[in-house]
C-alpha cells in the first residue's frame, strides 16, 4: 500500500515529460492523482479492519499509518485530484492565453507530484526526523510554485515564503534533537528507534518532562510557522495570493494540515508523558485565539479577495488549535472534523476565485461587479462558499466550529469562547463586507462577457459545493468511526 | 582530552559566528562560512574515529565528515563566491544594525540561550548542557545575522549558519541522528541553497539588485 503511494507521484511527475501533447500531459497526472485517491480510500478500510500498516523488508522502521494519517492522507488524496481535475481548466486556459507555456505545463505537474509526496511522506512515516525533512521538503517543492509567475511580486512572496518557513522549521528540528536526546537518556541508546513517534507515545511516560516541555515549544513554534499561526504567519498571505489557483487551494487546504499533523504527533507524546497537565493545551489554546484575532482583524482591511481567503486559512488553523488545546474527546472531534471541512471549502472558494481572476485579470475585489450575473455557477458558489467558510448553517464548517465552542464551554473556558466568538462574527462581517460587492451590481466592464469560461471549472466547483454541505447535514457510519478512532489516538485511549 | 578536544571546537564554532557578524564585506561572509564547516567538520571527524577505535566496527558519522567537507567546505562556498560574482557585489553598507552593537547584541543572545538551557532540569550532564548552549548560540546568531542584513546572499548564509547549528547540536548532544535523517537533512540542505540560489539569480534580474530591502510590494 504505502510503496504505491511513494511510487506514483514519482512516476507521474516524470512521466509528463515524455511527450509535447497537451492532452496527454494533463490525463497522466489525473490518473496518478485517482490513484493516489483510490489507494488512499484502500489504505482506510485496511486501517479499519487492522488499526495499523506497516510496511515489512528494508523500510521497516520507516513507515506506519494509523487513523490518524489515514484520515489526513485521504483529504490530501481527495484534495489533489480535484484540484488535478480542475488544473486541466485553469492552465488550459491559461495556455491559451499564452500565459504560459507548455514546458511550464509540464514543470508544474512535476512539482506539484513532488508537493504531494512530499506530504505523503511526512503522513505516512514514524520517524520523527524524516517527517521533518518531508515537512521542510514541501517548502521546497512548493517554492517554484509560489513564484510561478515569475513577476516582481510573485518572486517576493516566494523568497519571504522560502526563507521564513526554512528558518521556522529549523527550530522544529532543534525540538526533534531534544527529543530524541531525551529518548537517548531515558531510555537507552536505541538509536534506530528514539526517533520512532510509535515508540516515543509507548514510553512516553519514562522521557524526562522539562526536556519534552521546552521541545515541545520549539516544535510548536518551527511546525506553526508553517501552519501559518500568528506572528509567525507573514508569509502565509503573500504566497497564498501570489500562487496559481489551484496551488493556493493545496497550501492552504492540505498543506497547512499536514504542519498540523506533526504538531499533534508530538502534543500526543508529551501530553501523555506530562499527564494531567494543560502544559501543550494553553500553549496551542493561546496561539488559536491569538491567530483567530489577528485574521478577524486583517479580513477588515483586506482590498484583495484572495488575500482575505489566505487571512481566513490563519483564522480556521486558529480553531483547529483551539480544538486540540481545548482536548476533550468533543473538541478533539471537532478539530479534525474541522480539518475536513476546512481543506473542502477552501478549496472549493480557492478555486472559484481561479475562474474569476481567469475572466477578470484582476485580484483587485473594487474592480469586480455582478460576479453572479457575468458568471452564474462560480458566482453562486462563491457567494455560498463565502457563507460556508464563515460558519453559516447548514454547510460543514458550522458543524465543526458549533463543536468547538461547544467543547470550549464544556470545558469551562468561558473566556475562550467569549474571545471566539466576537472573532467569528468579525470574520463574518469582514467577509460580507468586503466580498459582498463583487457578487451584485451591474457589471461595467465592458470587455467581461457573460458566461463560464468551460465546463471543468465549474463543475469541480459544484462537486465541491455537493461535499460541503453533505458534510454538514450527514456524517457516514464509516467516517465517524474512522474520527473516533482518531481521537482516541490523539487523547491516547487504547493506541 | 577528547571532551577537551569537542569543547574547543565547539567554543571555537561560536567564535566564528560571531566573527561572520563582524564580518563588513560580502567574501568575509563566505570565508567564515567555510572555517566554520571546517571546525565542524573536524568534531564529526574526532566523534566517528573514536567510536571506531572504541567499537572496532564502521560508524556511520564518518560518512557525515566526507559530506561536509565535501559540500559545506568546498562546494557551497564555491558556488556562493560564484554568485557573488555574478550578482551585484558592491556593498555600501549591508546592513541595518551597526557592528559592535550587533557584538552586544550577540553576547546577550549567548547569555539567554545560557539561561534558558541551564533552566531545563532534565539536562542534568554539564557537558551536553554547554554543548547545547553552545549550538542554539550559533542557531540564534545565524537568526540574528539574517534579520540584520539587507542582502540575499548574507540571508543565505545566516540560513546556513543556522543549520551549521543545528548539526552541532545533533552531533554533540546525541552523538549523531540515525543515518537515514542525518543524509536526509544534508540532502534537503543542498536543495534549499540551491534553490535560494536560483531565487537570488530571479530577484537579481527582477529588482536589478539583491537588496531584500527592496521586497516591499506586498503588504497588509
Amino acid at each position: 500500500m504505502i510503496p504505491a503511494l511513494i511510487v506514483i507521484p514519482i512516476l507521474a511527475g516524470g512521466l509528463v515529460w515524455i511527450s509535447k501533447n497537451k492532452l496527454f500531459i494533463h490525463t497522466i497526472n489525473l490518473i496518478g492523482a485517482a490513484g493516489l485517491l483510490i489507494i488512499s480510500i484502500l489504505s482506510l478500510i485496511d486501517i479499519n479492519n487492522n488499526k495499523v500498516i506497516t510496511s515489512s523488508g528494508l523500510f521497516k522502521n520507516l513507515f506506519y499509518m494509523d487513523s490518524l494519517s489515514g484520515y489526513i492522507l485521504f483529504i490530501t488524496a481527495l484534495a489533489f485530484f480535484l484540484v488535478s481535475l480542475y488544473s486541466i481548466s485553469y492552465f488550459g486556459q491559461e495556455l491559451k492565453e499564452k500565459v504560459i507555456t507548455i514546458s511550464k505545463l509540464k514543470l508544474y505537474y512535476s512539482l506539484s507530484n513532488a508537493f504531494v509526496l512530499s506530504m505523503i511522506l511526512a503522513l505516512t512515516t514514524r520517524n520523527m526526523g524524516v517527517m521533518w525533512i518531508s515537512i521542510e521538503a514541501t517548502t521546497l517543492a512548493s517554492a517554484f510554485l509560489v513564484g510561478f509567475y515569475n513577476n516582481k511580486r510573485a518572486i517576493e512572496a516566494a523568497w519571504k515564503y522560502l526563507i521564513i518557513c526554512s528558518v521556522g522549521i529549523a527550530f522544529a528540528l532543534l525540538g526533534i534533537i531534544l527529543l530524541f536526546y531525551s529518548s537517548t537518556v531515558k531510555l537507552g541508546g536505541a538509536r534506530i528507534s528514539g526517533l520512532d513517534w510509535s515508540y516515543l507515545i509507548k514510553y512516553a511516560v519514562s522521557l524526562d518532562p522539562s526536556i519534552l516541555k521546552i521541545a515541545f515549544i520549539f516544535i510548536l513554534i518551527g511546525f506553526g510557522t508553517k501552519i501559518g499561526f500568528s506572528p509567525m504567519h507573514t508569509w502565509l498571505p503573500d504566497a497564498h495570493s501570489q500562487a496559481p489557483s489551484p496551488v493556493s487551494a493545496l497550501l492552504s487546504g492540505v498543506l497547512l494540515n499536514t504542519a498540523m499533523y506533526g504538531v499533534i504527533r508530538v502534543m500526543s507524546i508529551v501530553n501523555k508523558c506530562l499527564g494531567n497537565s494543560n502544559y501543550t493545551g494553553n500553549l496551542l489554546i493561546l496561539l488559536g485565539v491569538l491567530s483567530i484575532g489577528t485574521a478577524a482583524l486583517f479580513i477588515l482591511v483586506q482590498q484583495d479577495y484572495k488575500r482575505i481567503l489566505a487571512y481566513s486559512s490563519i483564522e480556521h488553523m486558529g480553531i483547529i488549535a483551539l480544538g486540540l488545546g481545548v482536548c476533550t474527546p468533543i473538541s478533539i472531534f471537532a478539530a479534525l472534523y474541522h480539518t475536513f471541512n476546512h481543506a473542502m471549502t477552501k478549496l472549493m472558494l480557492f478555486l472559484a476565485t481561479g475562474n474569476v481572476y481567469l475572466k477578470h485579470h484582476t485580484k483587485k475585489i473594487s474592480s469586480i461587479h455582478g460576479l453572479i450575473k457575468t458568471m452564474p455557477v462560480t458566482g453562486v458558489v462563491f457567494v455560498l462558499g463565502t457563507f460556508a467558510i464563515t460558519g453559516m448553517p447548514p454547510f460543514g464548517v458550522f458543524m465543526s466550529e458549533f463543536n468547538t465552542v461547544v467543547g470550549t464551554l464544556f470545558s469551562k473556558k468561558y473566556l475562550v469562547t467569549a474571545l471566539l466568538l466576537i472573532f467569528l462574527s468579525m470574520v463574518f462581517a469582514g467577509f460580507t463586507k468586503q466580498l459582498g460587492k463583487m457578487f451584485y451590481g451591474r457589471n461595467v466592464n465592458p470587455e467581461i462577457k457573460q458566461g463560464e469560461l468551460d465546463i471543468i471549472g465549474p463543475a469541480v466547483l459544484i462537486v465541491l459545493l455537493c461535499i460541503t454541505v453533505l458534510a454538514g447535514i450527514y456524517i457516514p457510519t464509516p467516517f465517524k468511526e474512522l474520527m473516533d478512532n482518531t481521537t482516541n489516538i490523539i487523547l491516547g485511549i487504547g493506541g | 582530552m577528547y571532551n577537551n578536544a569537542l569543547n574547543l571546537l565547539a567554543i571555537l564554532i561560536l567564535i566564528s559566528s560571531f566573527r561572520l557578524v563582524a564580518n563588513k564585506r560580502q567574501n568575509g561572509y563566505i570565508t567564515t562560512f567555510r572555517l566554520q564547516s571546517l571546525l565542524l567538520a573536524l568534531i564529526s571527524l574526532i566523534i566517528s574515529v573514536k567510536s571506531m577505535v572504541e567499537t572496532k566496527k564502521f560508524d556511520e558519522v564518518i560518512i557525515i565528515f566526507v559530506l561536509i567537507v565535501v559540500f559545506k567546505v568546498i562546494v557551497i562556498p564555491m558556488a556562493l563566491r560564484k554568485t557573488s560574482d555574478k550578482v551585484e557585489y558592491k556593498v555600501e553598507k549591508d546592513f541595518f544594525i551597526n557592528i559592535p552593537i550587533s557584538m552586544l547584541l550577540c553576547c546577550g543572545l549567548v547569555v539567554l540561550c545560557w539561561y534558558v538551557v541551564h533552566h531545563v532540569e532534565g539536562i542534568t550532564n554539564p557537558t551536553t548542557e554547554n554543548y547545547l548552549v553552545y549550538s542554539l548560540s550559533v542557531v540564534m546568531i545565524g537568526l540574528f545575522f539574517m534579520i540584520s542584513r539587507k542582502k540575499a546572499l548574507g540571508q543565505i548564509i545566516g540560513f546556513l549558519v543556522i543549520e551549521n547549528g543545528l548539526f552541532l547540536a545533533a552531533m554533540m548532544t546525541t552523538d549523531g541522528m540515525p543515518m537515514i535523517v542525518e543524509l536526509g537533512l544534508f540532502f534537503d540542505l543542498l536543495t534549499a541553497f540551491l534553490i535560494m540560489g536560483i531565487f537570488v539569480f530571479k530577484i537579481n534580474s527582477t529588482f536589478d539588485s539583491i537588496d531584500v530591502n527592496k521586497l516591499k510590494h506586498l503588504k497588509g
